[in-house]
Parts: structure tokens; C-alpha cells; sequence
């Protein structure tokens, strides 16, 4: 047989054994997951809070300031470095896709730039708005623009590991 | 008064649009691909990457700093 050079289980040293082998007791769960768990909650908590942090703070900058640019160019520059320099371990994108069920997805995003261009072109007045000039008004109340910066951060996360 | 409201009908229809689709891709068997397969498939080369990157870089600045 192929697995005839495997060791077997009861030719297993007894000391080298898992400790829930040891005595006949019923499997418990190994300590070491248990704590990368805990420490991988913790982490996660930690950047959350941070960049719930970050977002209040940038959403408080006032526009067309210094302050504005940069509370953009950080992240930005953050992100294309962790992206080009030291990449996280990425999602593996499918190797090919379908384009009949590509095409819905084309089809709206189209429909959705050309409704703001023609908006755009005609210099988006009042009866004829462009997306921009709807979401602005709400973009001004600093809890709103705090969680807009928020979703921004983790779609440009989400993005690196794509 | 009546263009505003077609207009403003036309962009929660379009943008609901993409939620269905994402939703529909979701299904089990689906052969739509969801937001994030596409867009993976799209920064597969570098430079679909760096353009994708660069248009999430253009939003924030776009809404957040402007």
C-alpha cells in the first residue's frame, strides 16, 4: 500500500501524544487556539475602534482645507503602500467569469454613470441634480460624514485584499 | 419640480439595482458574479489594480475633502 511508511497511531510515542489522549479522558479543546482567538478579537476591536476614531476625527475637518486633503492622502497613501509593498494575504479572484451574469452588473454601473454625466453636463441644477449635489447636504452633518469615511476606509480595505 | 423628483426615482433605482444584483449573486448557483468576485477578476492585472485603487482614492477625496 502507498501509506505503508505512515507510523501508525498506536505506534505513537505516548509523551509526544496530545495531552487529551493522556489518561483516557474525554477531547478537550488545545489552549493555543482558544488564546490566538482572543488575541485576534482584540485586534480586530482595536483597529475598529481606531478607525471609528479616525473617521470622527476626519469627518470634523473642514472642507477645501489642508486638513481635508491630507485626512484623505494618509489612508490613500497607507493603503497603496500595504498594497504594492507588503500585500495582506489576498482572496483568490475567479479565474474566469461569466459574461452573461458580468453583463447585469455593466449594464447598471453604465446606467448609473451615464444618469450622473447627463446630470453633470447640464451643471447639475436643482431640476436636474447630480449625485453629488444630493449626498452633500447629508455629507454635512459630521455623524453621516463620520460613517461615510468609515464605509470609504473598509472598502479600501476590503479592495487590498482582492 | 417634476425632473428633480424622475431624477433624484432614477438614481434610488440604480442604486437599488446594484444591491438586487449583489443580492441575486449571492444565491446559491448564481451566475452572476457578486461585487467583490468582479472586482477581483478586474484587479487580477496590475494595472486593473491600480485603476480600481485610484477611483476608491478619487471617492474619498471627491465627497470627504471637497
Amino acid at each position: 500500500m502507498a501509506a505503508d511508511d505512515v507510523p501508525r497511531w498506536p505506534s505513537v510515542p505516548r509523551q509526544q501524544a496530545p495531552r487529551r489522549w493522556r489518561f483516557g479522558r474525554p477531547a478537550l479543546l488545545p489552549r493555543q487556539p482558544s488564546r490566538r482567538l482572543r488575541n485576534s478579537v482584540l485586534r480586530k476591536a482595536a483597529v475598529g475602534a481606531g478607525l471609528i476614531a479616525y473617521s470622527w476625527f476626519a469627518a470634523g475637518t473642514r472642507p477645501f482645507t489642508i486638513s481635508a486633503l491630507l485626512i484623505v492622502l494618509v489612508p490613500g497613501a497607507a493603503l497603496f503602500v500595504i498594497a504594492y509593498v507588503r500585500p495582506p494575504r489576498r482572496i483568490p479572484p475567479p479565474d474566469r467569469l461569466d459574461l452573461t451574469g458580468f453583463s447585469y452588473w455593466a449594464i447598471a454601473v453604465g446606467v448609473l454613470f451615464e444618469w450622473e454625466a447627463s446630470a453633470f453636463k447640464d451643471g447639475a441644477p436643482s431640476w436636474h441634480p447630480a449625485l453629488t449635489t444630493l449626498i452633500d447636504p447629508a455629507l454635512g452633518t459630521r455623524p453621516v460624514k463620520a460613517a461615510g469615511i468609515l464605509i470609504w476606509l473598509v472598502a479600501g480595505w476590503a479592495l487590498v485584499r482582492r | 419640480m417634476a425632473t428633480r423628483v424622475i431624477t433624484i426615482i432614477g438614481f434610488a433605482a440604480l442604486i437599488l439595482a446594484l444591491f438586487v444584483l449583489e443580492f441575486l449573486a449571492r444565491r446559491k448557483d448564481s451566475r452572476i458574479p457578486t461585487l467583490g468576485d468582479w472586482l477581483g477578476y478586474v484587479m487580477r492585472p496590475k494595472a486593473g489594480r491600480l485603476l480600481i485603487l485610484l477611483g476608491w482614492l478619487w471617492l474619498g477625496w471627491h465627497y470627504f475633502s471637497r
